[in-house]
C-alpha cells in the first residue's frame, strides 16, 4: 500500500492543490494522512513518518507539500518503479547533484516535468527551476526537493528529519544526506507535478539567511579550508548581488515599454468610446 | 597639456562612443592616444601611462573606456580643478567610501555622474543619482573617496609617473580599485569630480562572473592587512564563509525570482496588447484613429518615469 501524507499550515491550499493530486494518484487501498503542521517543518514531517511507520503493508510514503499537485494518475506505478531497487531510500521528481548548501536549485538540477503555476500578474505558468535544469530522471542525485518526497519502508522506519533545524530550511537536503550516509540511494523519477507558488523563490530573506547559516553549521566538518571558502563565498555573494540588481533593472527596461504601449492603446478616444461594448462582450462570455 | 587615452578592442565602439567625447573635451594642444588593447587592461593602461609620462608638460592624463562618452566641453577645466590640490593623485566621476572589495557599489556611493545608455529591449537610459545637478540626494558629495570606477579616470602627473596598474589581477576587473588603493597607500588622495559621461553598455553588470569572482578574491588577498577594511568582515573565517554562502544563495534566489517576474509580467502585458488589438471594438474604430492621427500635431517626448530611488528609465534619443 502506498500512503500519502501532508502536514499543512493552510488547509485551503491543501484542498485546492495537494488533495486533488493525491486523489488523482491514490489507489483504492491508499492511506491518506492529513495533519495540521506542528511548530517546525521537521517535527511535522516526523509525525507523518511515525504515523506511516505503523502501517502494516506499507510500500511507500509519499510526502506532498500542500501546494504541490501530482499531475499523473499513473503516479503509483512510478513510485514502485523508483523503489524497485532495494537500495533506493528516497525518490522524488526533482533533485540535484553537487549540492553543498540548502540552495539545491543552484546546482545541477535533474527534474521530471514540474510546472510552476503562479497567480501574480494575471496568472500563468513556467517550467520550474529552468535556470539550472541539466537533465531528466531517472538519475541518482545528492538531494531531492522537499515539495514531494517518496520514502521507502526502510526510510520511513530508519530515517528522521533533523528537528534541530529549527527554521526548517534544508530539511530535504539533510534527510537525503542521512540516507546516503547510510549507504542508500536518492533518486529522481518521472513524477510530473504542478507547483502552485508565488514567483518569489525566497520570501523572508533575513530569516532564510539565518536558516541557511544554521543548516551550514549542522553540515560543516572541521577539515574545511575556511579562509578560502570565505573568500570565494564573499566574492560569489557580491557577484550574485550585482547580477540580481541587473535582473531588476532588465525587468524594468523590458516591461516599461510594453506598459507604455498598452497605456497608449487604451487611452485613445475610440477605446474609451467602445468600453461599454467590451463590458457587454465580457458579460456574454462569462455566461 | 592634458592628454586623453583609450585602450581599444572594438574600433567601431571607440569611434561611436569615446572619440566624440574626447573631441568635445580636448584642447588644441591635447594629445590623444588610441592604443590597440593588450590583455589584461592593466597592461594597456600601463602603456598609456608610459606614453604620457614622457611628456614634460603633462598636466593630466584622462583615460576613457572605449564605450564611455564625455559629455561636457569643459572637461579640461574640471580636471585642472580636481587636480589643483597637489595631494590628489587621481579623479573620477563615480566614487564611493566604506568600500571593502572590488564591488565598490556595495559601499556608500557619493557621486555617480553618468548615464548607462543601453540597447537591450529597444534601448533606453539609466540615469545615475547625481547626474542632474538640480535634483540630487543629500548624500551626494564631490571630494575625497576611497575608490573610483575605472570607466573615466583623470591622473595627476605624479600618478602617471609613479603608480602602475597591477597586471596580475586578471583580464579586466578590479584594476581601478587596486590602483586607487595604491594611490592612497602612497599617501595621495583619490577624489571625485564632475566628469560626466554616457556609458554605452548593456544592462548586465557582470557578463563574466567567474573572472570577476577571481579578481575579487585576488584583490582581497592582496590588500587584507595593508589597507583598513579591505578584505575584512566580522567573525571567524568559518562564520564568514557560512554567512557569505547564505547571502550569496539569497541574492541568487532574488535573481531567479526577478527573471520569473519578468517572464510573468511580459506575458501578461503581451496578452493584454494582443487582446486589445484583436478586439472587435478596436477593429471597428480603426478609421476613427486614422482620422485622429492625421489631424494630430507631433507629441512631446514623454518624461522619464522613475522606477527606483536612484534610477530612471527612458528611451534613447
Amino acid at each position: 500500500m502506498i500512503a500519502f501524507g501532508t502536514a499543512m499550515v493552510d488547509p485551503e491550499a491543501y484542498r485546492r492543490y495537494a488533495r486533488p493530486g493525491i486523489d488523482r494518484a491514490a489507489e483504492p487501498g491508499s492511506e491518506i494522512i492529513a495533519l495540521a503542521a506542528l511548530a517546525s517543518v521537521p517535527r511535522s514531517l516526523n509525525l507523518l513518518l511515525e504515523r506511516a511507520a505503523g502501517l502494516d503493508d506499507l510500500e511507500a510514503l509519499v510526502i506532498v507539500d500542500q501546494d504541490a499537485e501530482i499531475g499523473d494518475p499513473r503516479f503509483c506505478a512510478a513510485v514502485r518503479g523508483a523503489l524497485a531497487d532495494p537500495d533506493v531510500a528516497v525518490a522524488g521528481p526533482t533533485g540535484a547533484r553537487g549540492v553543498t548548501t540548502v540552495a539545491w536549485w543552484d546546482e545541477e538540477v535533474i527534474s521530471a516535468p514540474v510546472v510552476h503555476r503562479y497567480e501574480e500578474h494575471g496568472g500563468g505558468e513556467v517550467e520550474a527551476f529552468a535556470w539550472s535544469r541539466a537533465g531528466a530522471p531517472p538519475a541518482e542525485v545528492d538531494a531531492l526537493a522537499g515539495f514531494l518526497l517518496v520514502l521507502s519502508p526502510w526510510a520511513v522506519r530508519e530515517l528522521r528529519f533533523d528537528e534541530s533545524l529549527h527554521l526548517g530550511v534544508g530539511f530535504d537536503v539533510d534527510l537525503c544526506g542521512r540516507a546516503r550516509a547510510a549507504g542508500r540511494k536518492v533518486v529522481t523519477a518521472r513524477m510530473p507535478v504542478v507547483l502552485h507558488r508565488p514567483l518569489e523563490l525566497v520570501e523572508e530573506h533575513d530569516l532564510w539567511i539565518e536558516a541557511h547559516v544554521d543548516a551550514g553549521e549542522h553540515w560543516a566538518g572541521d577539515d574545511a579550508d575556511w579562509k578560502a571558502r570565505a573568500r570565494r563565498a564573499e566574492a560569489e555573494r557580491d557577484a550574485a548581488r550585482a547580477r540580481s540588481y541587473s535582473a531588476t533593472v532588465m525587468l524594468d527596461a523590458r516591461v516599461l515599454p510594453l506598459e507604455r504601449e498598452l497605456d497608449a492603446l487604451t487611452s485613445t478616444l475610440s477605446w474609451r468610446l467602445t468600453a461599454p461594448l467590451r463590458k457587454l462582450n465580457a458579460r456574454r462570455r462569462g455566461g | 597639456m592634458i592628454a586623453f587615452g583609450t585602450s581599444i578592442t572594438r574600433p567601431d565602439v571607440f569611434r561611436a562612443c569615446a572619440l566624440p567625447g574626447i573631441r568635445r573635451a580636448a584642447e588644441p594642444d591635447s594629445e590623444v592616444y588610441e592604443l590597440e588593447a593588450r590583455e589584461p587592461i592593466a597592461r594597456s593602461y600601463n602603456a598609456l601611462l608610459d606614453r604620457a609620462a614622457a611628456r614634460e608638460d603633462l598636466e593630466a592624463l584622462v583615460l576613457v573606456h572605449q564605450d564611455a562618452e564625455l559629455v561636457d566641453g569643459d572637461v579640461c577645466a574640471r580636471v585642472r580643478a580636481a587636480l589643483a590640490d597637489p595631494e590628489v593623485g587621481i579623479a573620477g566621476s563615480v566614487g564611493a567610501i566604506g568600500v571593502r572589495s572590488i564591488a565598490w557599489w556595495e559601499g556608500s556611493v557619493t557621486l555617480a555622474s553618468f548615464i548607462n545608455r543601453y540597447e537591450d529591449h529597444g534601448g533606453g537610459d539609466l540615469v545615475s543619482f547625481s547626474w542632474d545637478a538640480h535634483d540630487r540626494p543629500p548624500y551626494t558629495q564631490v571630494g575625497e573617496v576611497e575608490t573610483l570606477d575605472g570607466y573615466v579616470l583623470a591622473f595627476s602627473p605624479w600618478a602617471v609617473r609613479n603608480v602602475r596598474f597591477d597586471e596580475s589581477l586578471g583580464a579586466f576587473h578590479g584594476y581601478d580599485f587596486d590602483y586607487c588603493l595604491q594611490v592612497r597607500e602612497a599617501g595621495r588622495k583619490v577624489v571625485t569630480a564632475e566628469l560626466r559621461a554616457i556609458h554605452h553598455r548593456p544592462l548586465e553588470m557582470l557578463p563574466d562572473p567567474a573572472e570577476w569572482v577571481e579578481a575579487h578574491m585576488l584583490v582581497a588577498e592582496k590588500w587584507d592587512g595593508r589597507m583598513p577594511g579591505i578584505g575584512w568582515a566580522a567573525g571567524t573565517w568559518r562564520e564568514r564563509a557560512l554567512r557569505a554562502e547564505a547571502e550569496r544563495d539569497a541574492a541568487r534566489a532574488v535573481g531567479h525570482s526577478r527573471a520569473l517576474e519578468l517572464a510573468a509580467r511580459t506575458a501578461q502585458l503581451e496578452r493584454a496588447l494582443t487582446d486589445a488589438r484583436t478586439s472587435i471594438s478596436w477593429r471597428i474604430t480603426a478609421p476613427l484613429r486614422l482620422l485622429a492621427r492625421a489631424g494630430r500635431r507631433p507629441e512631446p517626448r514623454p518624461e522619464r518615469p522613475s522606477f527606483g530611488p536612484e534610477l530612471t528609465v527612458g528611451r534613447a534619443p
